[in-house]
């Protein structure tokens, strides 16, 4: 293995190739000093660079006794197992989790655009609510990381649509447990508030920074499932003149939030705004940030304006058919897109002690 | 190139002596040896008291550059041996088989390029399902956006398996147990995954390997690419050459996917720019008409097919 293929400084890189460190086979048994001095660097220099290359390559490996291929492979009989026993978060929108397969999955980045004014924000906080829903409602009681970038997470409305959630939840008591004794919902409104971490961003130095900072932070804080960046657009779109360091920092950016997914099996939600683009003798409706960017989630879903209605469309996904569905935004956050009516419309997949099955709205 | 110093260890004859001969005219370095002529230089350590010494050490060395490259071939070899053990995996969709003449074919990289959503990671994982249920093999799936999905495997197993439901389900685990997912979220991962496997393949630990699927290639060649210094572009030159090495000596399918950019004029082109138009050998775009199910695959770049044949298949 070669010494170019080290993830170490340019100019520490051209030292050891001039003074003759081709592979990473010759480090393997020098000492920091020996190295420090063939090459004219400090001690400590010389130290950081061995523990990479002990890291990497090392000595050429005896008959590995492993069965998998290479290490940290997983074969695709387990990773179906756990995708079966991994839960998805609900939209509060019956048809909307249907046509998701059961709501937003843990472990993939969704990526949700659409043009101003057509609900992105409030599902961004109808997602952060629904996380912390209690297991025995078919939730993942887990906690929300919201990074706003315009400032659009209004407390207020947070508070309202937790509320509607708690209702939802003690009308699902009454009406589908009515022969079990009633449980009271022990959760208010403020404990809903209290799971959510917000963070406030001001430039696109600060979002990098929090999106590098999420790692530690959220293996400190193991139960947080999902992450949600509302904006991921606003800070990349004004002021920047290079357009292909745009470009670098956004792949960068996207591949360290597919890691955060898988690593931690979390939800990474990303909000993203509209753009004309000039194709085919017209102008049409893309999603901002450009071709690249677009390559940078596993789903994505496009929300947009039907007549007076509004729809939701799966535009790329791995193993979901592409369909839409409508859904509105009410008082009580996203709902249904139904009539007058006053219904439960709380929609989950109950995993109770011996049957499974997804409860739909009633009557 | 490595100093003579360090080949003492392995070669004792190049001792101290004669690195002075070599100083004496200025050879410090493997290179260097190379650049010198070496008849003049055997005639120099003629007029030396240890000529004889020093002449063995030149022979030495020319030696060991000499074992570096692969033994010579003539074409006729070149045909029995490609005949013989690379063979032609069959894609899964009898439509893209009879347009490639087959399948994708063992020992070369084949790149899929096309704008998002255009079928790219569908076609692989339906690749990958029918390598795997035709029993030929082991395929790696290296993944750098979570988007292998098992179940969409699984149900390309069961969907295109001309046994019962139930059978199709007893074979479902055997199938799937064949087929491995890597995460790789950066390029020195990825290079460091790519050398642990030529490391298993000559070990011959999963020896019946058949394919490798790379999705996608280009989103992690994207952050490193450009800027200032051109260390990104030799991380994708040494990235192609390793995918190539893998490909030929172990008689790999590698599938690589790459996405688009936009060119001049409004045109989009594919992804990683000139140098890397020459890594992938067979080069098809990728792309999905109006009616969602309708895909379309074009040749930008093949060697024995002409530029723009196209085929529509659907993949359900």
């Amino acid at each position: 293995m070669e010494v170019s293929s080290l993830p170490i400084s340019a100019s520490h890189r051209a030292k050891l190739i001039s003074a003759g460190y081709i592979s990473i086979s010759s480090l393997s048994s020098i000492s920091p000093a020996h190295l420090a001095r063939d090459l004219g660097i400090s001690e400590n220099e010389a130290t950081g660079i061995l523990k990479v290359a002990s890291q990497r390559g090392g000595p050429e490996r005896t008959i590995p006794s492993h069965h998998s291929i290479v290490d940290g492979a997983q074969t695709a009989w387990d990773m179906l197992h756990e995708e079966e026993s991994c839960r998805r978060i609900t939209t509060s929108c019956a048809d909307l989790d249907d046509i998701l397969g059961g709501g937003i999955s843990c472990k993939e980045v969704t990526e949700i655009g659409g043009v101003p004014g057509i609900g992105k924000t409030q599902l961004g906080i109808q997602l952060a609510i629904n996380v912390q829903i209690p297991l025995e409602y078919g939730g993942l009681a887990g906690k929300a990381v919201y990074i706003d970038t315009e400032g659009s997470f209004m407390v207020e409305r947070v508070q309202q649509v937790a509320e509607a959630c708690i209702k939802d939840m003690q009308e699902y008591d009454s009406f589908l447990r009515k022969d079990l004794p009633a449980r009271q919902v022990n959760l208010q409104a403020n404990d809903f508030l209290a799971n959510i971490y917000y963070f406030r961003i001001c430039s696109y130095t600060e979002q990098i920074a929090v999106i590098n900072y999420l790692e530690k932070f959220i293996s400190e804080h193991k139960d947080i499932k999902v992450v949600i960046v509302d904006s991921i657009t606003f800070h990349f779109r004004q002021d920047f003149d290079d357009m292909a360091l745009r470009t670098r920092l956004l792949g960068g950016m996207a591949l360290k939030l597919m890691k955060l997914a898988k690593k931690f099996t979390l939800a990474v939600i990303l909000l993203n705004q509209v753009t004309t683009k000039y194709s085919g003798g017209s102008f049409q409706l893309t999603l901002a940030l450009g071709d690249s960017w677009s390559h940078a989630c596993t789903n994505r879903i496009i929300l947009y304006w039907n007549g007076n209605g509004r729809y939701a469309h799966i535009d790329k996904s791995p193993s979901i058919r592409s369909a839409s569905a409508p859904y509105a935004v009410t008082g009580r956050g996203i709902r249904n897109l139904a009539s007058n009516c006053k219904r439960v419309k709380l929609i989950l997949r109950a995993r109770l002690a011996h049957d499974e099955h997804i409860c739909r709205s009633l009557i | 190139m490595a100093p003579l110093k360090s080949l003492e260890s392995e070669y004792p004859i190049i001792d101290s002596d004669f690195r002075q001969f070599c100083a004496s005219h200025a050879i410090f370095s493997v290179e260097d040896f190379l650049v010198h002529d070496i008849y003049v230089l055997m005639a120099l350590a003629e007029e030396h008291d240890t000529s004889d010494r020093l002449k063995q050490a030149i022979t030495q060395v020319l030696s060991i550059i000499d074992a570096q490259h692969q033994p010579w071939l003539d074409g006729l070899q070149l045909l029995g041996y490609s005949q013989k053990s690379k063979s032609i995996l069959s894609t899964g969709c009898e439509r893209i088989d009879a347009f490639l003449r087959g399948g994708f074919q063992e020992g070369i990289l084949t790149e899929l390029v096309g704008p998002s959503s255009s079928g790219k990671t569908q076609v692989c994982l339906l690749a990958a399902s029918n390598v795997t249920k035709s029993g030929l093999g082991r395929v790696l799936f290296l993944d750098t956006g979570n988007s292998f999905s098992p179940t969409r495997v699984a149900q390309f197993v069961s969907s295109s398996s001309e046994l019962a439901d139930t059978e199709s389900s007893k074979i479902l685990p055997q199938v799937l147990d064949n087929i491995e997912c890597r995460s790789v979220f950066d390029i020195f991962t990825l290079l460091d995954v790519l050398h642990q496997l030529l490391q298993n393949l000559r070990y011959q630990v999963g020896q019946n390997l058949r394919m490798l699927i790379i999705d996608s290639v280009s989103s992690l060649i994207t952050p490193v690419l450009g800027g200032a210094g051109t260390h990104g572009h030799a991380l994708m030159a040494s990235a192609g050459f390793m995918l190539k090495k893998l490909a030929y000596e172990y008689n790999l399918s590698v599938l690589m996917t790459n996405h688009m950019v936009a060119g001049d004029g409004g045109m989009i082109k594919p992804a990683l720019g000139e140098s890397w138009k020459s890594i992938p050998h067979i080069r098809l775009l990728l792309s999905r008409g109006v009616l969602n199910n309708i895909c379309s695959m074009s040749i930008l770049r093949h060697p024995s097919m002409a530029i723009g044949e196209r085929v529509e298949f659907a993949i359900l």
